[in-house]
Formats: structure tokens, sequence, C-alpha cells
């Protein structure tokens, strides 16, 4: 046996060369089109003209000034030719050069008397005529990276974050006295809320990826985030699950509570980052109905750790207290993120992630109520669990919304 | 926000970026803002950085560009019969009408508007039409001629050609137009221009100028993007146009700006007469005149002052989309 295989391996050496031919094959085959393709995709018929828009990446108004940020969406060249305001013509300067490569955002900063509170367009025209128009609802000065604003969207981030998961956590002890049946309802409940959340993180991605120029394969980049948070979950609740294969190899306790805070708070990342853009450019009306909302929305997620820590061994209070930031501080880091840079490549890749890491955990909780509870993932109170855990996040979605 | 922070964030703008264009404008004047105000860095609010007459006007072309367009040949003494041969050849051409912005036009001869067509009454007109566009076009004259020299139903395909003959009249102020269908494309592509013909009286002289309103859709949304006359938007805010305050100022006007329903034109600092189709028979005294698509007429100024003077469209978003200009009255 032996012998045969080191007789084989003298032929693979040069079949492990042949793997180099077809991409030597291949880059001689795409040198040869690119110096001489042109003429052979004109046997097919002219290609239209490119559409010549630009993306408005975002618009910001300080007094007597509007900040531009736009990017070439397409492979060719896009010279900024003129500026408007209003249907007027403006003068304006461009931080670097007028003609934008592929991808390449500039900014123009026009120099503009807006008036507070009206609906504002501005215009782009390209040195071929095409003119993309942002029509903005209001103008509100864009609050620029001050310590106030610094302070108070950690300060809203704790609120809406950490505030409602530690009061939810409190639910603790209640659980701890609950019967087997009912904390796998409680199981099942956080299961249902984090597949709410799932969903929902996996819509907001895509919607957002449909606004990107298609040179970023919104699509593509949204499986890319999905993927990378379920397989890095995984691998953490192998590792977190450890010590718990003598418990037929089902995270429990406090490893599934530490893996459902982390997916609750790569949630809560993107919520926050939702929140900081929405408000920085002036999209949403931050109002006190909101903050609640959110607080309601988010105790929710709070009893949804809670639920697995009311079996096994206790707590203290420091892991608590770890699980509660875990979860929660992420939605004052969003809204930083979110307030002071917007990109919404970020956006969908943050809500991507946030769909598959609360995908993992779901299946995790699954897993869970599957082999533990009494009944298992069919019982009544399984399922009556679960789509409570639906409906509640839902109904206390809809004070957002 | 602190006035310092401003300045910060503005120093900053300054430090990383070369100015990259500095546009006129007209805003800047309805304001009533001065040049040293708008041209204030560190103010609170500043409307704009440019100034909105002279070079820094970011509009396309050399100071004598539109000289063909703008001053039109001299008129002739009355002479029945006598022949008037211009040449007309369509062309298509990219040109640029506001700084930086190329339109892919339909011209005769090149320009968007055309050559000005100039006759005295009872003259022979003589027009020889080429077409060198890649469409069918044809060439329509306003005025009293026969139906077969109409250029509604003599097609001219590209590559031929087609001589338009008949007598010059009445006198006034008239236009010539493509009148191929669609006609809406035809016209706002680029093809019309101003065709005077003079009264067998000759009109006292003046310093004579020719004004073609026009506008571009650049986009292809039905909707024009800019606003000018004889092409090129804030082309005579870059390069005012100068008078002499002793002798009348009189402008041929016409009106071919295609989708919008009317245009107009108003003078700053003065008032003019208005003659309709340039006819005698009704005068009106004013500063503001407005025109229909193909409407037209001839405007004298005898100036009062001396000084730049301002003219333009009073629909404030043509003015602000190309559509002003400047008088430079001297002694």
């Amino acid at each position: 046996m032996e012998a045969r295989s080191a007789a084989e391996n003298v032929p693979n050496r040069g079949r492990r060369l042949w793997v180099l031919v077809p991409i030597l094959l291949l880059v001689a085959v795409v040198s040869l089109f690119s110096a001489r393709g042109g003429s052979l995709l004109e046997l097919v018929g002219r290609n239209p003209p490119p559409p010549d828009e630009f993306d408005v990446r975002r618009v910001e108004f300080s007094p007597g000034e509007i900040r531009v940020r736009v990017t070439n969406p397409q492979r060719d060249d896009l010279t900024i030719a003129t500026v408007t305001v209003d249907d007027a013509i403006v003068p304006y300067e461009v931080d670097g050069p007028t003609t934008l490569g592929r991808l390449r955002s500039a900014t123009i900063v026009i120099p503009y008397d807006w008036v507070e509170d009206e609906p504002i367009a501005v215009g782009i025209t390209s040195s071929t005529g095409i003119q993309t128009t942002e029509e903005i609802a209001a103008a509100v000065e864009t609050p620029g990276p001050s310590g106030e604003g610094f302070l108070g969207y950690a300060i809203l981030g704790t609120l809406v974050g950490i505030v409602p998961i530690a009061l939810g956590l409190l639910w603790l002890p209640s659980l701890r006295r609950a019967s087997p049946q009912w904390l796998a309802a409680f199981m099942a409940l956080t299961g249902g809320l984090l597949t709410f959340l799932a969903l929902e993180a996996l819509a907001e991605a895509l919607e957002l990826q449909a606004g990107l120029p298609g040179a970023l394969g919104g699509t593509g980049l949204v499986l890319l985030g999905v993927a990378s948070s379920y397989l890095a979950l995984t691998f953490l609740s192998r590792r977190l699950g450890r010590g718990a294969v003598e418990k037929g190899g089902v995270l429990g306790g406090l490893a599934l509570a530490t893996l459902v805070a982390i997916g609750i708070g790569v949630h809560n990342l993107g919520e926050g980052l939702a929140v900081g853009t929405s408000f920085a450019l002036g999209e949403l009306t931050l109002g006190t109905f909101l903050v609640i909302g959110f607080m309601l929305h988010n105790v929710t997620e709070g009893l949804g750790i809670a639920a697995p820590l009311a079996e096994g061994r206790r707590a203290s209070l420091a892991r608590l207290a770890a699980l509660t930031l875990a979860a929660g501080a992420p939605t004052i880091v969003g809204a930083w993120l979110g307030g002071y840079l917007t990109n919404d490549v970020l956006g969908v890749l943050f809500f991507a992630l946030a769909a598959g890491a609360a995908l993992q955990v779901v299946v995790e909780v699954g897993r869970f109520v599957a082999r533990r509870a009494p009944g298992g993932l069919t019982s009544g109170h399984a399922v009556g669990g679960f789509l409570t855990g639906i409906a509640l996040m839902y109904a206390t979605g809809l004070l957002v919304g | 926000m602190s006035n310092s922070r401003a300045v910060t964030r503005r120093q900053l703008i300054v430090g990383a970026a070369p100015v990259v264009a500095a546009a006129p404008f007209a805003g800047l004047a309805f304001a009533g803002r001065s040049q040293t105000e708008a041209t204030h860095v560190h103010g609170e609010t500043h409307t704009g950085h440019a100034a909105m007459i002279g070079e820094q006007v970011p509009a396309p072309g050399g100071p004598t560009d539109l000289d063909e367009l703008t001053y039109p040949p001299p008129a002739l003494p009355h002479q029945p019969g006598r022949v008037r041969a211009y040449t007309l050849t369509a062309h298509d051409l990219d040109i640029e009408v506001a700084k930086g912005v190329t339109f892919p036009a339909w011209t005769y001869n090149g320009t968007v508007p055309g050559p000005v067509i100039r006759a005295t009454e009872d003259d022979l007109l003589r027009v020889h039409f080429a077409n060198g566009g890649s469409h069918p076009h044809t060439i329509h004259f306003h005025g009293i001629h026969p139906a077969n020299m109409d250029g509604v139903f003599e097609i001219v395909n590209p590559g031929e050609t087609f001589t338009y003959e008949f007598p010059a009249r009445p006198y006034g102020m008239h236009l010539y137009h493509c009148h191929a269908t669609p006609l809406k494309k035809h016209i706002h592509k680029g093809l019309y221009g101003a065709f005077i013909i003079d009264p067998p009286e000759p009109r006292p002289p003046a310093q004579e100028l020719v004004m073609v309103m026009n506008a571009f859709d650049t986009d292809g949304d039905g909707e024009n993007n800019f606003y000018a006359v004889n092409g090129p938007a804030f082309y005579y805010a870059r390069y005012p146009i100068r008078v002499r305050r002793s002798q009348t100022v009189r402008i041929y006007l016409a009106n071919l700006t295609e989708f919008d329903l009317v245009n107009s034109f108003h003078l700053h600092g003065d008032f003019f007469r208005y003659y309709a189709t340039g006819r005698s028979e009704h005068v009106e005294y004013t500063d503001t005149v407005m025109l229909c698509q193909g409407e037209r007429g001839i405007i004298e100024i005898d100036f009062a002052n001396t000084g730049h003077f301002m003219f333009h469209a009073h629909q404030s978003e043509f003015a602000e989309l190309g559509w002003m200009g400047f008088f430079e009255v001297v002694d």
C-alpha cells in the first residue's frame, strides 16, 4: 500500500502543477479579450450610454452651508458639472477632483442660506447633462460631533438598550420558581422573540442593500453577513458547550444565556445604528414616545436572557451585569456610529450579522427546548410560548413603528 | 454651534479642497447682496463666493464666440427682386450649453440657435438647405410664402438638399425652425433661429442685437435644465454686452423655448419700447414682456444711465438656471 502511494506521489507533483494551467490560460484569454474585445462586442450591438446618475449618500446642513456627499455608482467616470439648489444654479466647492472614478466619493460644499424646516431639493448635474435630484423633506441643522451629542447618544443608548434589559432580568427570581412546563414556555418565548428579531434584521438588511449601488453586491453582502455571524456563533456555542456535554450536548443555563445576550447585542448594534442615522439625517423625530416604545420593546429582550438562566447554577450579579452590557451596550456604539458616519454598507452588514446571530441562537434555544423541556418542541407550552414571543415583539414593535 | 468651530470646519474644507467651481448668480442679485458680502468667507451666513458678473462667472466659451449670433448683419436698402442667398447645413454636434455640460444638439451651421437670416422686404430669399444630420429635417420659415416652401411637406432626408425660395415679406421680426416630426424633439434639440425682414422704409440707426431665448433639457425628462439667450447659460453675465448710452439699442427678440409655456424679457434700471412681431402698428412702453413659444418682437432701449444693467427672464427659475446677462452702458 505504502509503496504504491509513494509511487503515485511522483506523477502527483506534475498534476499539482497542472492546477496552474487553467489559471494561466484564463489570464491569457482575459488579456487577449481586454486588448481586442471592444471590436468583438460591437458584433452584438452598441452598449447604451451609462445612466450618469450620482448616488447621493448624505446631505448635511450647517448655518449658511449645505454639504452633499456623492458617490459614482457606475463603471464609467462621472463628472460633477453643475450644482443646483431648488432649481437654481449655485456656486460650490468640491473636496477633490470633480471627476469621480467607479465608487469614488466626493463632498460638495455649497454656501447657501437655507430656510429651516422647509423642503429643499439639491441637484447634481453631470457633464453629460443628467441631473440627480435629492429631495429633503425638511432642512434641519445636522448635529456635528460635539461632546453633548456624544453624551446624548450614550444616554439614549443606555435608556433604550441597557436599562430595559436589566429590568427584564429582574424576572429571573420568578422564573426560577416556575415549573418545568412554564420554564419551557419562557424558553420558547425567547425563541419567538429572536425569530422575530432575525426576520426584522434580515428585512432591514435587504431593504438597505436595495438602495446600494449595484456594484457593491448587496444580496451577496447580506448572505456573507448572515453566514459569518451564524457560523461564528456556532463555533462559540461549541466552545461554551464543552462543559455541557454531560447534559446531552445541549447548551443550557449561563452558556445559553450568554449566547442569547450576544445574539441580542449584535441585533441592538444594528438597531442603534438605525436610530442614530435616522436622527442625524433628520428623518426621525426622536420623541419621548419613541424612546418609551423602544424601552418596552427591549424589556422583552431582558426576559429572553433571563429564561435560560432560570435553570442550572445561580449566576453572580457581576455575570448578570456582563450579560446586560453584552446585550445592551452595542446600542450605544451603534447610535454613535449611525449618528456620525453614514455608511449604508456598514448598515447592511450590521443587520445581516444581526440576522445570522439571532438565527443561530434560535437554533440553540430550539435544541434546548427539544431535549430538555417536558413534551419537547410540540408541547402546548412550547408552541404557545413561541407564538407569544412573536406576538409580544410585534405588539411592542408597533410602538416604535 | 459656536462660531469658532464653524470657522475651523470651514478651514478644513478650504485646506482639503481646491476651489473647483464658483458659479454666478442671479439669486445673489435678487437678494440685493453686494459683491463684497458675497465673497466674504468668515461670515455666519454667506450666499456665494463668486461674483455674478465677469470672468468669475462659469459660462462656456470665449468673449467673441457669440458675436455672429449677437450682432446681425446690417440691413440693406429696399430693392425689390434682389436675391438674398443663404446656405444652411444641419448637423449633429455636441455643444457646451453650460459650463462643463455638453448636450448632443442638432444644429443649423453648428450653432444653437442657427445663423441670423436677414432680408429686406421684397428681396427674393434663397436658402439652400443641406441635411448633414442623422434624422430628416426641414426649415419652416414664419412669414408669407407659397405652401410648397413651408418646410412641412418637403421632408429633407439625411444627405439630401432642398432650396427654399420666396419673396421676403412681411417686414418684422420672425423666426425659422425645423418642422419635421416629432416637432418637440426637433426644436428642443436646437434647430431654430432668428429671421429678420427689414421694412422698405429703413428703421432709424441703432446698435442692433439679436436674442433668441432658448433652453436645454439635458437629461430628457421633458423639463429644461438650462435657460439662456443665444445658447449657453450665463454667457452674457460672463461677457456683458457693451452699448453706448448715446445710441438706441435695438434687440430682435424671439422665444424658442421648448417645454415651458412662456418666456420673458425684463430689463433693469430702464424702460423700452416693444414692437410685437417687429411691426410698428402697436407700441408698448414697459420693462417686461412675455412671449409664448414662437412669439417675437423688437425692443428699443434709450439708456438714461451708464453702468451695468441686468437683463433676464422674469421667471426667477429661468434666470437662476442661466437666462441672465448684463448690458454695460458706457458714454
